[in-house]
């Protein structure tokens, strides 16, 4: 009995040692990804990270005031957007990157709001420098850092968040109402807040601009069958459909809208419709959904010189187009994070956020500045100006930027029944 | 022919340290004593020790965490008769209780803590004692079906923050009082609830779980003797949520997590259900291992319900039973 | 008129998403809880024979029954049939291996929205002014079509009395010789098939990830609960109830609470009669 006992304390110990960091392996610059990586919003931003990592370790590396280092990537899974695991599992993993894995730098996540929100505070303590580039959509991140920047200034967020991305869709509504004199919508979205606030504020934004919102319809995570709202837009005329849906459940509601031929545009965020394998999976029932995709570059799209070669290399080493919204944005987090190593000439903390703030990079969605009090990246409708978002319609099963016009590579499309 | 068998009796230095004998000389003291000390110091060390590695200090309080809830888990389940699935209902009652005392009441966190607790065992008892006289399957499911009602209410209602969660809860001033004050309060919970089982009040419950029949006929109400069950398990149970939300500064959504309600139940069944020993042992062995196992992903879930089944299936009495079997008995073969 | 039209469609769903769960508790009183995981199995396996395999869509559906139909007849023969009769045992066990079956796959590759299932037939049509697609009203024929399939099987075949046997009365069917042990291998393997022809009719509408196993065995179990365990035409009459009181929730009042509706109604129905609308069990015998 003493022996077993004994036999698993040492087991423990053993155990405990290996999992201790190998002494003597800092002349790579490691970065911390903090990710969900069995989700599409996770391992999109992975596949960014590693694509830019690969580059610019091919390149040379990182030029530290002299010496070039190169980057190492530590993935870690927080599982914050599995169903049944809690955030302090997310907030141990972000520290197990800290303390154990030694991160220099954190870019990803952790993907879910309340998460990221919840890590701001461990970020502080440790003073870790780390750029958000996927998932939290929430506007509250970056109020937060402007509240209190000496607490939150380590917290940069480069992907765009749903106060922004309600104005671009504002702009293009506006476009659509202009050219094919639409005035009547309808809203469904998804019950959780960030959802609910962007319905909230299309309700408001489209009134004010002469629409007659039918109805807001706010369904919760699961709901498997949309007829009632569906019909009831029908009934009533609609002919714009606004939706924000982060669920699966969401392809149900689409091939439901197909099969009912309404007479309406359906617009907005939907989770499901954010991959390429969409269009082949719902055989063609997906077709003339228009999606926001966050960032540009998410898609095949000629924002910049750079958002083709970055599609090209990821199709090349990834096998399939860029997905998801977080791709562009991890991808260039990387670069973004190699311009101010290399402008601070050292990868001391304050000195990188310093030179991070007074960055300025022409990437692949656009001109990437970051607002000194807020830390988010500055949006723009010009590529030359600032972060691009990329709007897209799925037209004859491919992705066709169609938003902002300059950039855009097609018109939007009405579907053939509305005419 | 001869043939034996296999024999069981316990060893002698076990019977020796019956009743008033057991001080009678250091070995017997020693025997008794030394398995409790040991759990007791290595885990009050473990903060020390772990100083090299900080960031087990962390995986250090949440198995604490996971242990209160496994030993409510086994109380209930073993002692009294009620096997609730729904571990996850305490903790997320307690650390939004703490954190609504905390953040919009502005308690200080060394009363918002024990007031959570207490506040929030007694809603617990109120909202599960409508379930108490179903039987064992329906009680089951109903409690494992609790924590996701209350979740989804809180998400359509969009109240206490909603999807967000309440943030900016207060901390723990200082690292150490963070860590001994779940690691003691864990102790205190193990030692106290073995002591509780062998006092007449245990004796009550233990007898609700074999027949409860005979409690009734003996005049106590079962009811009441239920939902006292049920609030001292609570009682561990929310004590566990406030720490979390104390420790994290945040209570959000997912304190109602199935995870909250799974892990306790495996580790009870690891562990060895019906000691409340094996619960704690259960969980200094599963939450260090799903840390370690971080690096399958979703994998590590697999691992572990493919454990949990081979025990259920094939070893169901758990680690802790078989471990103290060992210790008090040997066995031997004798003559037919 | 679309209250109608839909809540019977949802309400079918529902039934069907129930029946194999009824199914194997009421013969043989294991509460099946990877009934989930079975129908996200059934999907995934044809979703691969289909494509990966390039098999027919009629044969890839063939050989998933079948496949589902296996595994849930030796999930019992070796884990259930040692653990029968301690029903915490019973509950937690199954539990794990429908949630080691569902993270499984999820870790396996299942992830994203782009795993879809073929219609059988594409297009709608309009059925007393609403219009309805062929998907879903191929789900009602279908449905009715299993409901009268399982009363005749369960009243005219050796089996199917069989089974009804030991649902009834187990010790009365084993003094007969109906061996107790066989029956409840065929109960989930015919409960795991119904699963999986749940799957097979209600994916093409949607699209495969694993949280549905989750949710399809909460209303699963909302079902059964309601309905009474142990009673098939509880199990029909309820999932009526609960679609037509979602239907209404959601025209008549918001969105919001579909689904609360469903986790109220097995609290409401648990205080007040606990043994369901039809359940068979008496009301002394549930006393804890």
């Amino acid at each position: 009995m003493r022996t077993s006992l004994a036999l698993v304390a040492l087991g423990l110990c053993l155990c405990i040692t290996f999992s201790l960091p190998a002494v003597g392996a800092e002349k790579p610059i490691v970065i911390g990804a903090p990710l969900a990586t069995a989700f599409l919003y996770g391992w999109d931003a992975e596949r960014g990270i590693k694509l830019a990592v690969e580059e610019i370790n091919s390149a040379g590396g990182v030029n530290v005031g002299g010496t070039k280092r190169p980057f190492s990537v530590e993935v870690i899974d927080t599982r914050d957007l599995e169903p049944s695991v809690p955030i302090s599992d997310a907030l141990l993993g972000v520290e197990k990157l800290i303390l154990e894995k030694k991160a220099d730098f954190m870019i990803g996540g952790p993907v879910r709001s309340e998460a990221a929100i919840a890590a701001m505070d461990l970020l502080s303590k440790y003073k870790k420098l780390s750029i958000l580039t996927t998932g939290v959509l929430t506007p509250a991140y970056t109020q937060k850092v402007t509240e209190n920047y000496s607490k939150y200034k380590y917290c940069f967020r480069n992907t765009s968040h749903v106060g922004v991305m309600m104005g671009e869709l504002g702009a293009l509504i506006e476009d659509v109402r202009k050219t094919h004199s639409l005035n009547k919508a309808y809203i469904m979205v998804q019950d959780v807040a960030h959802a609910r606030a962007g319905g909230e504020a299309m309700q408001k934004s489209l009134s004010a601009k002469g629409w007659t919102v039918i109805d807001m319809k706010v369904y919760p995570t699961g709901t498997s069958d949309y007829s009632v709202g569906l019909m009831d837009a029908g009934k009533k005329g609609a002919q714009l459909l606004f939706i924000w849906m982060d669920m699966p459940e969401s392809a149900i509601l689409l091939k439901q809208w197909t099969d009912l031929k309404l007479k309406c545009l359906p617009l907005g965020f939907v989770n499901a419709a954010e991959q390429p394998g969409f269009a082949k999976a719902m055989e063609g029932k997906g077709e003339y959904l228009i999606v926001d995709l966050v960032n540009g570059g998410n898609a095949p799209a000629k924002i910049t010189p750079w958002t083709m070669k970055f599609v090209d290399a990821y199709t090349k080493k990834w096998g399939l187009e860029p997905e998801g919204y977080g791709t562009s944005s991890s991808y260039m987090a990387v670069y973004q994070l190699k311009a101010a190593i290399e402008t601070a000439k050292s990868v001391d903390t304050d000195r990188v956020i310093t030179a991070l703030e007074d960055s300025d990079l022409m990437g692949v969605y656009g001109r990437m500045r970051f607002d000194k009090k807020s830390h988010q990246i500055i949006p723009s409708m010009d590529p030359k100006e600032g972060a691009v978002t990329g709007i897209i319609q799925w037209q004859n099963g491919k992705r066709v930027q169609i938003f902002p016009q300059g950039v855009s590579e097609g018109k939007v499309m009405l579907p053939p029944w509305m005419k | 022919m001869e043939m034996a068998r296999k024999e069981r009796i316990d060893r002698g230095l076990k019977v020796r340290t019956e009743g008033i004998y057991a001080i009678s000389s250091l070995e017997e003291i020693a025997y008794l004593v030394g398995p409790r000390l040991l759990l007791i110091v290595g885990l009050l060390l473990l903060p020390v020790i772990l100083d090299l590695a900080p960031y087990w200090k962390r995986v250090v309080n949440i198995m604490c965490v996971y242990g209160l809830l496994a030993l409510a888990f086994d109380f209930l389940a073993n002692y009294v008769g009620l096997v609730c699935l729904g571990g996850a209902l305490f903790i997320g009652v307690g650390g939004y209780l703490s954190a609504i005392f905390n953040v919009y009441l502005s308690i200080p966190f060394y009363l918002s803590i024990p007031l959570a607790t207490v506040a929030g065992a007694f809603l617990c008892t109120i909202i599960i004692m409508p379930c108490l006289p179903l039987r064992g399957v329906y009680f089951a499911i109903v409690t494992l079906l609790y924590p996701i009602l209350f979740s989804r209410i809180i998400e359509a209602l969009n109240i206490f923050g909603g999807t967000n969660g309440i943030s900016s809860v207060e901390s723990f001033p200082s690292q150490y009082l963070e860590q001994y004050t779940i690691i003691i309060v864990m102790l205190l919970a193990l030692f106290g609830m073995r002591r509780l089982v062998n006092q007449d009040v245990g004796l009550v419950l233990r007898g609700v779980k074999d027949n409860d029949q005979s409690i009734r006929a003996s005049g106590i109400n079962l009811t009441y003797m239920k939902s006292m069950a049920v609030f001292i398990a609570a009682l561990m149970g929310c004590f566990a949520g406030a720490y979390i939300a104390h420790l994290y500064m945040w209570a959000g959504l997912s304190l109602f997590a199935l995870d909250f309600s799974i892990i306790p139940i495996a580790a009870v069944v690891m562990g060895g259900g019906g000691t409340l020993v094996g619960a704690v042992v259960g969980c200094l062995i599963l939450v260090p291992l799903s840390e370690i196992l971080r690096a399958f992903g979703t994998f590590r879930i697999v691992i572990y319900c493919v454990a949990l089944t081979g025990f259920i299936v094939f070893k169901s009495e758990g680690l802790m039973v078989y471990l103290q079997r060992k210790y008090h008995q040997f066995e031997r073969w004798a003559k037919v | 008129m679309e209250i109608v039209v839909y809540g019977i469609i949802n309400s079918i769903i529902l039934s069907l998403l129930s029946l194999g769960f009824a199914l194997v508790y009421s013969i043989a009183r294991v509460p099946n809880f990877a009934h989930g995981a079975l129908y996200i199995t059934a999907g995934y396996i044809v979703w691969v024979l289909l494509h990966a395999a390039g098999l027919p869509y009629v044969a890839a559906i063939l050989l998933g029954l079948a496949a589902t139909s296996a595994i849930g007849a030796l999930i019992y023969r070796f884990i259930i049939m040692r653990i029968r009769g301690m029903e915490i045992s019973e509950i937690i066990g199954t539990y794990a291996i429908g949630l080691a079956i569902i993270e499984g796959l999820r870790w396996g590759g299942l992830r994203g929205m782009t795993y879809t299932l073929p219609v059988f037939v594409a297009g709608s049509t309009e059925i007393a002014g609403v219009t309805v697609d062929y998907q879903r009203l191929i789900i009602v024929g279908a449905g009715i079509l299993i409901f009268i399939c399982l009363f005749l099987f369960t009243r005219f075949n050796r089996i199917g009395l069989a089974l009804r046997g030991i649902a009834q009365d187990e010790r009365a069917a084993m003094m007969l010789g109906i061996d107790s042990d066989m029956t409840a291998v065929i109960s989930l393997a015919v409960g795991s098939g119904l699963a999986g022809l749940a799957a097979i009719l209600l994916l093409p509408l949607g699209n495969i990830v694993v949280e549905q196993g989750y949710n399809v065995l909460i209303f699963a179990v909302a079902v059964c609960v309601i309905g009474g365990l142990g009673s098939w035409t509880g199990t029909i009459v309820a999932s009526f109830i609960i679609g037509f009181a979602q239907i209404l929730t959601e025209t008549l009042a918001s969105t919001h609470f579909v689904v609360v509706v469903a986790l109220l109604a097995i609290i409401v129905t648990l205080l007040i009669k606990p043994s369901g609308i039809f359940g068979k069990q008496k009301q002394l015998e549930e006393r804890v």
